[in-house]
């Protein structure tokens, strides 16, 4: 791992100290939202219904300068000292620049090498699998985390969030988050030694809203450095303390981070053309503010609470294209389908979201918050697999053909988003005893797939 | 289509354009030539205001355009209707209801609450928003002292919504069930959960929310 932009950490916790004071609201009325409308207007940026994957690099090349622009002018928020983070167009640049263009997930043999890429890349993809924050009662915490495990398509593993701590509920800011923090990591490490993965890296601490948990399930006995520790953003483009505390601490334990930012379509950003730049702009604000190896999403539609929309995925492919052409930030997405387990609805969105995100230059496929990651226990390791075995067939694809797919699948889910379609718990998918499909959901995994098959995505060629 | 629906959408249309003077002068001139004051507020303010959170449940409007609606009808509403309808009736309340609303202890999530907060206003609530990461306390303490009729709780975080019960627990302990209503909503509430806390009403999203709001008020939509 490439780590010289970790050098600049003091230099990042001074901005959160002594930029700009401002009120809040002031920031995101004043500051977020205008300059997203003007920037649109001046790049021209364009929803293209017709192109959800898009095919032209000028457009793209044109995104990600304007992406910077907004960086440049816009900055973060850091809630805790009302004042904005800014940095200069060449600090960013030169951010860019040393960024880390791979990263070491993992250790010994089950180390994996997450890569830069570029669109239509051959480079292999990481897959990270996991119930991505689905609350799973305690006693089902095992077998769903080892439904993702077990896949040998799954790279990176992603902890669902617990529902209590031995049968109480898990406070944030109290001492029961340090130890919801510390019964995951007891759990997780159950997971990986069935799975005979204790190697693999885990996504952490899901159960850390405060640096708390954080902070400490990742010390000695806990959570490694060779884990994917996450740190988030507050919509739109605000950080606190909180955030910048857990970045100082995996800064100095040396381990892997894992930033995020989330728009809101509808929201400050307003629609598809402010979200593509918003994703544009995020990872590189990030780059400076968390110092993070990889940089991921999972843009939210307000009333159907997916990211599988045309509008939301022609942002994600749009703004992946401006980033993976212009920078090696390693970039990743996490699929959102309002579909969840049982449902073919699910499995189309998961297919199309997959191939429009990885032909566009993606580091990282995320699998997934299904049933929109709202709903208790729905959610199994069936979904990572389609994700990662549709991510490697469509490795060096063109974004024409990816196109075409997508506007294929289109059709097949987008009429039931809707319909709230959210399938299923695990436990009436899988046999838990087992953590096997059912083979009911199996069924329909398999008809997909050669669904999938008969309209020319190539599955189960040899991964690079 | 009736003069007071054309009426509506003409003063919807001025509250997207978000210019407050326009609004007012237009609401003013109606009001002058012959709407009455309640006619006005019923027939032609009301309806203009769900029309925008209609348009916004659809997203044919953006979170911007609807905050600025909003503030634009916060304008109209005081310069214009409650003058007009004071002078007219004294009396006569046109709140269908006050609430008080957060993200709860713990939940720095805003945009959700914000756009719950929106869609109330428009559809005639009167809203006190105490931003994010509110303790039940405060909550409680804050719904007392405004008088309020429902309490509404965000929570997008399942290490947050033990802080949902308390305050509902805070709530009843005080004496305060049946007197102010509690309604929950956020990405890992479920109705089962809301149920099992003890909540009066669930909200799957903020259109959904509204909803629930004014049946509890026993308003019929």
């Amino acid at each position: 791992m490439r780590m010289r932009h970790r050098s600049r950490l003091v230099e990042v916790l001074d901005r959160a100290e002594n930029g700009p004071i401002m009120d809040e609201a002031d920031f995101e009325r004043g500051v977020v939202t205008p300059t997203i409308k003007r920037l649109v207007k001046q790049y021209s940026i364009k929803f293209d219904r017709q192109n959800i994957v898009p095919n032209n690099d000028e457009l793209a090349d044109r995104l990600f300068q304007a992406g910077l622009d907004f960086a440049v002018e816009v900055g973060l928020f850091c809630q805790s000292t009302s004042r904005r983070m800014l940095w200069s167009r060449q600090e960013l640049i030169d951010g860019l620049r040393f960024c880390p263009s791979e990263a070491i997930l993992g250790a010994g043999n089950d180390a994996v090498t997450v890569l830069a890429r570029r669109p239509e890349d051959t480079r292999r993809i990481t897959v990270v699998g996991g119930a991505y924050g689905v609350p799973v009662p305690e006693h089902l915490f095992v077998p769903v985390m080892y439904s993702y495990a077990r896949e040998p398509v799954v790279d990176v593993l992603e902890n669902a969030t617990l529902e209590t701590v031995y049968g109480r509920p898990i406070k944030a800011d109290s001492p029961w988050e340090v130890l919801g923090g510390w019964r995951e990591a007891e759990l997780s490490f159950q997971v990986l030694s069935r799975a005979n993965r204790s190697g693999m890296c885990l996504g952490c601490v899901e159960t850390s809203p405060t640096a708390l948990a954080e902070i400490s399930a990742s010390s000695w006995g806990g959570f490694r450095p060779t884990d994917w520790h996450h740190v988030a953003t507050i919509s739109e483009f605000k950080t606190n303390y909180d955030n910048l505390e857990k970045v100082v601490h995996t800064a100095r334990i040396g381990g892997a981070l894992e930033t995020y930012y989330n728009p809101i379509f509808g929201g400050y950003v307003g629609g598809a053309e402010g979200v593509a730049l918003a994703l544009t702009a995020a990872p590189i604000l990030l780059n400076q503010a968390n110092l993070a190896h990889t940089f991921g999403t999972r843009p939210d539609h307000p009333f159907l609470h997916c990211d599988t929309t045309p509008e939301i995925l022609w942002a994600l492919s749009f703004a992946f294209q401006a980033l993976s052409r212009n920078s090696n930030l390693l970039i990743s997405s996490l699929a959102g389908p309002a579909g969840g387990p049982g449902t073919k609805t699910m499995l189309y969105e998961l297919a199309a979201y997959t191939i429009a995100t990885s032909v566009s230059g993606q580091s990282m496929i995320e699998a997934s918050m299904s049933a929109g990651g709202r709903i208790p226990r729905h959610i199994s390791g069936l979904e990572a697999r389609l994700c990662g075995e549709v991510a490697h067939a469509v490795s060096g694809m063109s974004r024409g053909q990816a196109n075409e797919l997508v506007q294929q699948l289109i059709p097949h889910y987008e009429p039931d988003l809707k319909t709230n379609p959210i399938g299923k718990p695990f436990e009436e998918v899988y046999n838990v005893d087992k953590v096997e499909p059912i083979p009911e959901w199996q069924g329909m995994y398999d008809e997909v797939y050669n669904e999938l098959v008969k309209m020319g995505v190539p599955l189960g060629r040899n991964v690079l | 289509m009736s003069n007071f629906t054309i009426r509506s959408e003409e003063l919807a249309q001025l509250l997207l354009e978000a210019d407050a003077n326009a609004a007012i002068k237009w609401s003013n001139q109606q009001i002058d030539d012959g709407i009455s004051p309640i006619d006005f507020f019923n027939q032609v303010f009301t309806p203009a205001m769900s029309s925008i959170g209609d348009r916004f449940s659809r997203l044919e409007i953006f979170l911007p355009e609807l905050m600025d609606s909003a503030e634009t009808a916060k304008e109209v509403s005081e310069q214009v209707v409650q003058i007009r309808l004071n002078a007219s009736n004294p009396d006569l309340n046109t709140s269908r209801g006050k609430v008080v609303l957060c993200s709860v202890k713990g939940d720095l999530h805003d945009i959700g609450k914000k756009m719950v907060n929106l869609m109330l206003q428009v559809n005639g609530f009167e809203v006190i928003d105490l931003g994010i990461d509110v303790p039940p306390r405060e909550v409680i303490h804050k719904a007392k002292e405004v008088g309020a009729d429902i309490i509404g709780l965000s929570s997008l975080m399942t290490t947050s919504m033990p802080y949902m019960k308390e305050t509902i627990e805070l709530r009843d302990g005080f004496g305060m069930k049946g007197k102010v209503m509690i309604i929950v909503g956020g990405a890992p509430i479920t109705p089962e959960y809301s149920r099992e806390i003890g909540a009066d009403a669930f909200g799957r999203d903020a259109v959904e929310g509204v909803q629930k709001c004014l049946e509890l008020m026993g308003v019929v939509t």
